[in-house]
């Protein structure tokens, strides 16, 4: 293939993709006749609607961040050192959410967890909200999982475990000090692609009846015109701020190359 | 009573018996090798020393204190990896000084202790490095330091040597056996390696197939074989089939060759084993002759190693070089002297 072929295809890949962006963030800018203006960001940041949901997710997201890191790390951890014929088994588990519709789902926690059941999560705010963050833990599960065992794979785990052993730590002080710092840049990108999730999920957030960020997007694109692609726009920023804070991390780790 | 005592050790792997009733005795400051080869359960005694592995049976104490059942952390024994196991995201003084930080050590005293090891294994201007930015012999000279931090009662060591290369391997022994005498520490070594096992051990032990075959000195080991695998295993050997004609005498035909070994052997068929060195090319007086045809000869710098025809038998003779002398050739017919005290008589 000669090198201008190549250039073109790229260009077109580029044209391919940018292009559709270019049209929304023009269109966000339009709501002004004649002239561009953020009068559609203003509206939507003036809102005191989209603070409270946006508020809602990111704290949502956070948490679910937290959850999903205690639950995949050590189980990871503990599947690759321990338990090393189960790993397709938990890998099928893991990636059962992206199999399973989230409304599926939902309507099994909403029949499981109502306020008849043994366990009547439903019955509070504090008791959906954290059945919601299950739900949403579950749904990142599959690219959470995978990021970990990936970071996990690039170590010799089981020979730091025991060599750590031998110095006289335990299990929290090995998974606290030497794993997770040694995965830490394969959490974090996990923890993105989390945030993101979290932040534009609708079917869990709708269905439980909270105030995320996810049913105010479909709200506002069901109600108005040049609001919700200011929030498309938004939402795009915030998960390339995402993407770039992996790139920044990766970088910055000092001890990336160690350990192979 | 000794201070480490490893008593009718055994260890299965499902239906796999890999260590058979496996006894030891180390004394305090005693440098023992565990030498054998892949598979022959040197690693799994070691790693049950440690507390990696549970034991099937048999018990290990160390000072008195049985050990068996406890965990790894809680046993104070350090231990060195092949693969060096230096924590990546650590510096060489916070890999060095984990052991004290985990045990609550303060501060100050880790600082330097850490001083102190840095200095004993020669890099004391490493500390702020971190493990990827070391060569193969610093890490391992790093996770030596950093077993021997916390000041453990005894050191294992799970063939350190065998991912370095020959020249760095060779210095490095010498180091660790140093390091070894001057702190006086307890140690067992771990090596497939025969050379490593010799030149460091004041006891070696040699496995075969999950049994001791023999404990014994480097020399004991080398010059008195006490089964054929050791004989076999440690040091070139030439094991030659003889027909005993006089088993008082210790009388023997090889090919058309007589030997008398001058210590009786048993009646028939004997193996006998004669080291490479322990023969000289030409007559000397007192001594044994043999005489055979020169098939082979590798020129292998200090020494130039003859195959040697006798009668059907292969046999190996090494020659030190000398620019005095030179080499014989192939097709040559050749005597051979040999020490009759020299030749060992192999048993199962």
């Amino acid at each position: 293939m000669t090198r201008a072929a190549s250039w073109a295809i790229l260009l077109l890949g580029i044209t391919y993709f940018v292009l559709p962006l270019l049209g929304m963030v023009e269109f966000s800018l339009s709501m002004r006749r004649g002239e561009y203006s953020f009068d559609a960001y203003a509206a939507v940041l003036a809102d005191p609607q989209f603070r409270q949901t946006f508020s809602y997710s990111v704290v949502m997201a956070l948490l679910t961040i937290v959850f999903g890191i205690l639950l995949v790390v050590p189980t990871a951890f503990w599947v690759r050192l321990k338990l090393p014929r189960l790993r397709p088994v938990v890998e099928f588990v893991t990636l059962l959410p992206l199999v399973i519709p989230a409304i599926v789902t939902v309507f099994g926690y909403i029949r499981l967890y109502n306020t008849s059941s043994w366990l009547p999560l439903t019955g509070t705010i504090f008791g959906t909200n954290l059945l919601l963050m299950f739900g949403y833990a579950m749904l990142s599960l599959p690219y959470m999982y995978r990021a970990v065992d990936t970071g996990l794979r690039t170590i010799d785990v089981a020979t730091l475990t025991e060599a750590a052993q031998s110095l006289g730590a335990g299990w929290v002080t090995i998974i606290v000090k030497l794993i997770l710092p040694n995965v830490l840049v394969a959490v974090l990108s996990g923890s993105f692609v989390t945030f993101a999730i979290v932040m534009g999920e609708f079917t869990m957030a709708a269905l439980l009846n909270r105030p995320a960020f996810g049913p105010y997007l479909q709200l506002m694109g069901a109600n108005k015109a040049y609001e919700p692609f200011a929030l498309a726009t938004i939402a795009f920023i915030i998960t390339w701020a995402c993407m770039g804070l992996i790139q920044l991390v990766t970088r910055f780790t000092k001890h990336d190359k160690a350990g192979r | 009573m000794s201070f480490l005592t490893i008593s009718h050790l055994e260890k299965s792997f499902g239906v796999t018996r890999v260590v058979k009733d496996f006894n030891l005795d180390v004394e305090k400051g005693e440098f023992i090798s565990l030498l054998g080869p892949s598979g022959c359960g040197k690693t799994t005694v070691l790693r049950m020393v440690a507390g990696f592995e549970s034991p099937s049976a048999g018990n290990i104490t160390i000072e008195g204190r049985e050990v068996s059942s406890l965990k790894p952390n809680q046993r104070n024994i350090g231990m060195v990896f092949q693969a060096y196991a230096l924590f990546p995201n650590l510096t060489v003084a916070q890999n060095v000084g984990f052991g004290l930080r985990v045990k609550g050590v303060p501060a100050r005293e880790i600082a330097a202790r850490v001083e102190e090891m840095l200095a004993l294994i020669g890099l004391p201007e490493l500390g702020d490095r971190y493990p990827f930015q070391l060569s193969g012999g610093q890490q391992q000279r790093v996770a030596l330091a950093r077993a021997l931090a916390p000041k453990p009662q005894v050191l294992l060591l799970d063939e350190p040597l065998s991912a370095l290369d020959a020249k760095v391997r060779v210095s490095l022994r010498n180091e660790i056996r140093a390091i070894q005498r001057e702190l006086g520490i307890t140690t067992i070594f771990v090596t497939h390696d025969q050379e490593e096992a010799l030149s460091m051990s004041d006891r070696i032990v040699v496995m075969h197939q999950g049994v001791a075959e023999q404990v014994g000195s480097p020399f004991e080991i080398y010059n008195a074989p006490a089964t054929r695998f050791v004989a076999g295993f440690v040091g070139t050997l030439n094991t030659l089939d003889a027909q005993v004609l006089d088993p008082a005498t210790g009388r023997v035909k090889l090919g058309e060759n007589e030997l008398t070994l001058g210590r009786a052997v048993p009646p028939g068929e004997a193996t006998l084993g004669l080291r490479p060195e322990m023969l000289r090319l030409g007559a000397h007086p007192g001594e044994a002759a043999l005489t055979g045809t020169i098939t082979e000869l590798d020129f292998l710098g200090s020494v130039i190693r003859l195959r040697i025809d006798l009668g059907g038998q292969k046999l190996a003779v090494d020659l030190f070089n000398t620019t005095r002398q030179a080499p014989p050739k192939v097709g040559e017919t050749v005597s051979l002297a040999l020490n009759p005290a020299d030749a060992l008589v192999i048993g199962a």
